[in-house]
């Protein structure tokens, strides 16, 4: 079963792809690299998300909850003590863990639309939590991060195309395993998995650690990256948003279309800067017409038309 | 075999939900090769003991062994490892997977480390696969299979750890009759490899030829326990399924004024839920002022066949109404020109009194009218006129009842569906529904459809039968032949 | 002095907070559906009313009308273009339904807010304000605004409670939040009650939009607090239940305007916060949730 996952089309095609990615600071400019490394973050970011709704079924609307506290723990500690960057790095995953462990708890007792609510709450308190505590957190302003992992656009550029690719590798071998089997029916069917023999609980909070240990890293990497945390790139709604749209419009359950889909939304994004507030709008229509036409996603239109031909 | 402990012990067993007792104090036991049937309509309590054996529900009291060990109030989990398999009623595989990953789920230890499998768990799950008759659909994916396959795949799952003892809800629901022998051959072989096996299900006469032994209960008690022959011809058991004596008072059809074009005509309706066939070329009809009993017991189809009458789901084959096809019409408007139901799940608005309920049923007519039929209702159901600003919610079984059906003629229907009435209450309860059904049929020219499983309810009320078994129409014809022909074997 | 000022302050924007609680409650009582465009759609009333002034140079009244009538029109879309489409798509799993329609509003919402940004700019703007001057209650000198703001509110919530309670369409409306196949099977087309709740939404959110431009202005970026301050209200007092909206907005209300004048501006949003997190923890379903 996994030697037949190892060798099919889905991952043969993201090494084609990784591999062609990998050359890209060759002949690529500096501006898009830069482009492309947030992108690869936020591939994490939706990657992150969609093992946690895809398979255990919970609706996380605050990603940016476990995102932020990573980023901003990593952030302070180097502000403060700039101690060596892997050890804030570290304490922003524990932290991020932490978050997953306090938002997994009220999941796995409230039903429905209840938990998602749980998850937008968080998502609220940190932001208020940053602001008011501005002398910790560099408030709405935000906060510098002194140090940096390297200041060359194509090393930071591999650093997170390298990071993406072991991330996905992992989460993505996670869900074809076993264990993903198990995440799966749990998620489905909690009383079918438990008259299965499976400890539903155990599988679920472990699942939701794995998401947040990955959203935490890429924080913590990406706030390096960037050398500053704001509300504004770690915590905002709206960048739990984006995180969620991503991986939607990239195809659920998938977990690699969720790159397919950060890295696309960055790229319209991007590409429609130049009409300044009209941009949004554009990246947003679009991503509600796939939502409302296509809600398999990007992949699932490609997988149409291969069926479809 | 027969000297060994039990395999699966229930003692003393109990559990309430609020208010309600739903088990009081059943008790049995099952040694390895030995298959019992736990028989009861429903809110019987059979399910809730299921559940109890099972882990999903935790008994307030009594004990649950497995092979001698007390597992009441483990997690459903630690239960299963023990040695206790279940084949639940609905199939939900997992739908991206395919049948042997599926059967592989149910060998899977419950671990978080276990990454890669091996190959000897591949090869068990062929053996199962191979077992329940699986192997030429191995690599394919659950939507593309017949629903008896997803079934197996259940079974498949349910026995793949080699458990103890084995629970089995419902087998045959949704199979042929093909399908059911193959099955039964199958639940034999869990008997022959010396498994304890409980089947619990509505119907006696699907599982007697399989069983050792069976337990009816009713309304959360035992009433009868034994060989199938000892419970089938049991007086309780008798008076609970088919009620006791039968009296018919019916009008020949050919009194009717319509008999050339029935008022309801129903011809070859075919219904299919997901993948299993609900019914099967069901042909019916009812004339002007009619009342026609559809007898048959929980999960013959009597709620499908009426639902398909109202417009509420999809169907095949024709349903005319004075000559009209009903097809391509709202449910609304169904009820708006006059085939009204009262649902067997009442759905009456919790929230509001009873006298708003019938309001909302009367929404059509004028003030006055509508105020005139409200009295005319609490005359036929003098404790609703009690009960006027009470809330639905907090009304009884009984009364809840008897608002459904009032709410339901408030609305002057033309075709009055009534599903299960009396199910679940208490004899003086069924005497007032019994009378004002009596009333209807001497005074107004309503048409009626009456579907029961309480054969001696149904019959005083009704000018012709049919009875609906597994999705098909077993037998129709005047009441007053219905005992000697098809009373039998009702049961 | 002060008590009276934060009593009157307090109660004004509790009454707006209600308004717009009420509508979000509604919709999602009757039909399921957590309508993440409610901020987007109560700004657009808001900027409509505005430009209906500012550059057709229509009267308050009139401008207010376009403000509501704009936000019927865009709950209505809201309803046709997305909630209906995906409640009937074949192509979701029910269980999915629920996200994919939660997130198909909030991105409906970033584009109106985003439209409204683009064609407005997204600053502040005030709504012509119908009443005028400053009226003294109690010794504070209150604008005549902020009354005619309470008085509105309650006129509509009471409207709104008249009609549930004493129409036979308001009753359907009623029944259709209890149990939708009880309403279908007494012959009432459960699409048309639909509709009408969706287009008394729109009205509810249109008379908050404009009411709040009066009172305190909008931006465009005001459409994501809104929508999470109606949010967490509606959590608070239970999802589905009116009673608890209009409950819990005076909590929020008064927390807010308390928080404002004891501690500082800065901080109003923490203690519902907290609150609402306490309530999360002991009580998920609110001060009188039914589910």
């Amino acid at each position: 079963m996994l030697r037949r996952a190892l060798l099919s089309p889905p991952v043969l095609i993201s090494l084609v792809v990784l591999i062609v990615a990998s050359t890209l600071p060759l002949y690529v400019s500096g501006y898009v690299l830069g482009l492309l490394t947030i992108a690869y973050y936020f591939g994490v970011f939706s990657m992150a998300w969609d093992l946690l709704f895809g398979f255990a079924n919970e609706v996380n609307f605050g990603p940016s909850f476990l995102i932020g506290l990573g980023a901003y723990t990593a952030g302070i500690l180097d502000s403060l003590y700039q101690p060596p960057i892997a050890l804030s790095i570290a304490a922003g995953v524990v932290a991020a863990m932490t978050g997953g462990l306090v938002l997994a708890l009220p999941a796995l007792r409230v039903r429905g639309p209840y938990f998602g609510l749980t998850t937008l709450v968080a998502v609220l308190i940190l932001q208020n939590f940053v602001v008011v505590a501005a002398g910790l957190t560099g408030g709405e302003i935000g906060l510098t991060v002194p140090d940096v992992i390297s200041i060359s656009d194509k090393v930071n550029y591999w650093i997170a195309l390298g990071f993406m690719g072991l991330s996905g590798a992992i989460l993505y071998g996670l869900s074809r395993s076993p264990v993903g089997l198990i995440l799966e029916a749990s998620g489905q069917d909690p009383v079918q998995a438990g008259a299965l023999g499976f400890n539903v609980v155990k599988h679920k909070l472990a699942a939701f650690l794995v998401s947040a240990f990955f959203s935490g890293l890429a924080g913590a990497l990406m706030a390096f990256y960037l050398g500053a945390a704001s509300v504004g790139t770690f915590i905002d709604v709206t960048v739990g948003v984006q995180v969620i749209i991503g991986a939607v419009i990239g195809g659920r359950r998938t977990i690699l279309g969720a790159v397919l889909g950060a890295v696309f939304l960055v790229a319209l994004g991007e590409s429609l800067r130049p009409l300044g507030d009209l941009a949004t709008f554009i990246v947003s229509a679009v991503a509600l017409f796939v939502v409302l036409f296509f809600p398999g996603g990007l992949i699932g239109m490609v997988k149409g038309v291969r069926e479809a031909t | 075999m027969t000297t060994a402990a039990p395999k699966l012990e229930v003692e003393a067993l109990q559990k309430r939900f609020g208010g309600l007792a739903a088990v009081k104090d059943v008790s049995f036991s099952i040694r390895a090769g030995e298959i019992l049937g736990l028989i009861g309509p429903n809110g019987s309590g059979k399910s809730t003991v299921m559940k109890s054996i099972l882990g999903v529900e935790r008994p307030d009291a009594g004990s649950v062994r497995v092979d001698g060990r007390e597992v009441a109030g483990w997690p459903p989990h630690r239960i299963a490892r023990l040695g206790v398999g279940m084949v639940f009623q609905h199939s939900r595989p997992l739908y991206r997977q395919t049948v042997l990953e599926n059967i592989l789920l149910g060998l899977l230890p419950d671990r978080l480390m276990d990454v890669l499998p091996n190959a000897a768990t591949d090869a068990r799950a062929r053996a199962i696969a191979e077992r329940v008759g699986l192997t030429g659909v191995l690599n394919r994916r659950p939507a593309t299979l017949p629903f008896a396959d997803l079934r197996r795949i259940e079974i498949g799952k349910a026995i793949a750890r080699d458990p103890q003892v084995v629970l089995i809800d419902e087998p045959f629901a949704g199979l042929t009759a093909r399908e059911t022998a193959s099955f039964a051959a199958l639940i034999a072989e869990m008997r022959a490899d010396g498994r304890a096996v409980l089947i619990v299900d509505h119907n006696v006469k699907s599982i007697s030829a399989l069983v050792d032994r069976i337990y009816a209960m009713h309304v959360g008690e035992r009433i009868a326990e034994g060989t199938v022959a000892e419970v089938m011809t049991n007086e309780t058991v008798r008076k609970v399924y088919l009620g006791g004596a039968l009296e018919t008072a019916a009008r020949p059809e050919a009194s009717f004024r319509d008999v050339q074009t029935p008022f309801l005509e129903i011809e070859n309706l075919n219904v299919v839920y997901g993948k299993a066939q609900a019914l099967e070329n069901v042909s019916l009809h009812a004339h002007q002022g009619e009342f026609v009993a559809i007898v048959g017991l929980n999960g013959a189809g009597k709620t499908t066949l009426f639902n398909a009458v109202s417009g509420l789901l999809p169907f095949a084959g024709d349903i005319r109404r004075e000559g009209r096809t009903l097809r391509s019409e709202s449910a609304a408007t169904i009820a708006r020109e006059g085939i009204v139901q009262s649902p067997e799940g009442r759905e009456l608005f919790g929230a509001m009194t009873v006298s708003e309920n019938l309001d909302m049923g009367g929404h059509r007519l004028a003030g006055d009218a509508r105020a005139e039929r409200r009295e005319w209702l609490f005359d036929l159901f003098p404790v609703l006129k009690e009960r006027q600003s009470q809330t639905a919610a907090t009304l009884s079984g009984g009364e809840q009842q008897m608002l459904t059906i009032a709410r339901a003629l408030m609305m002057k229907p033309d075709l009055l569906i009534l599903d299960e009435p009396t199910l679940g209450l208490a004899p003086v309860i069924m005497e007032q529904i019994s009378k004002a059904l009596e009333r209807l049929r001497q005074k107004t020219e309503m048409t009626v459809l009456l579907g029961e499983q309480n054969v001696t309810f149904a019959l005083p009320h009704a000018d012709r039968v049919y009875v609906l078994e597994h999705g098909r129409i077993a037998w129709e014809g005047d009441p007053s032949r219905f005992a000697a022909e098809a009373g039998a074997r009702y049961l | 002095m002060l008590l009276w000022q934060i009593l009157i302050d307090g109660f004004a924007i509790s009454s707006l907070y209600a308004l717009g609680a009420t509508g979000f409650t509604l919709i999602f009582g009757v039909t399921g559906v957590l309508n993440l465009s409610h901020g987007a759609i109560m700004v657009a009333a808001a900027v409509a009313a505005w430009a209906a002034s500012g550059n057709l140079g229509a009267g308050a009244y009139p401008a207010a009308a376009f403000g509501v009538a704009v936000a019927l029109l865009l709950a209505l879309s809201t309803y046709y273009l997305i909630v209906r489409r995906l409640q009937l798509s074949r192509a979701v799993r029910e269980e999915e339904k629920e996200i994919f329609i939660l997130t198909a509003t909030l991105l409906w919402g970033i584009m109106i807010q985003e439209a409204i940004a683009w064609a407005f700019t997204n600053n502040a703007k005030t709504v012509l304000p119908i009443v005028d001057g400053v009226v003294t209650i109690l010794g504070v000198r209150t604008p005549a605004n902020e009354i005619f703001t309470a008085l509105v509110c309650w006129a509509t919530i009471g409207a709104l409670w008249l009609f549930v309670n004493r129409t036979l369409a308001g009753k359907a409306v009623l029944a259709a939040s209890m149990n939708p196949r009880g309403v279908t099977l007494l012959g009432i087309e459960l699409k048309t009650v639909y509709v009408g709740v969706w287009a008394i939404y729109g009205a509810l959110a249109g008379v908050a939009g404009v009411l709040l431009g009066m009172f305190l202005g909008v931006s465009s970026y005001s459409a994501g607090p809104l929508t999470a301050s109606a949010f967490s209200i509606v959590v608070l007092g239970g999802l589905g239940s009116v009673s608890g909206s209009l409950i819990a907005a005076y909590v929020v209300g008064y927390l807010e305007t308390l928080t404002a004048y004891l501690v500082s501006p800065a901080y109003r949003a923490i203690p519902a916060l907290l609150l609402l997190v306490a309530v999360m923890y002991v009580r998920p379903r609110g001060l009188m949730g039914r589910r």
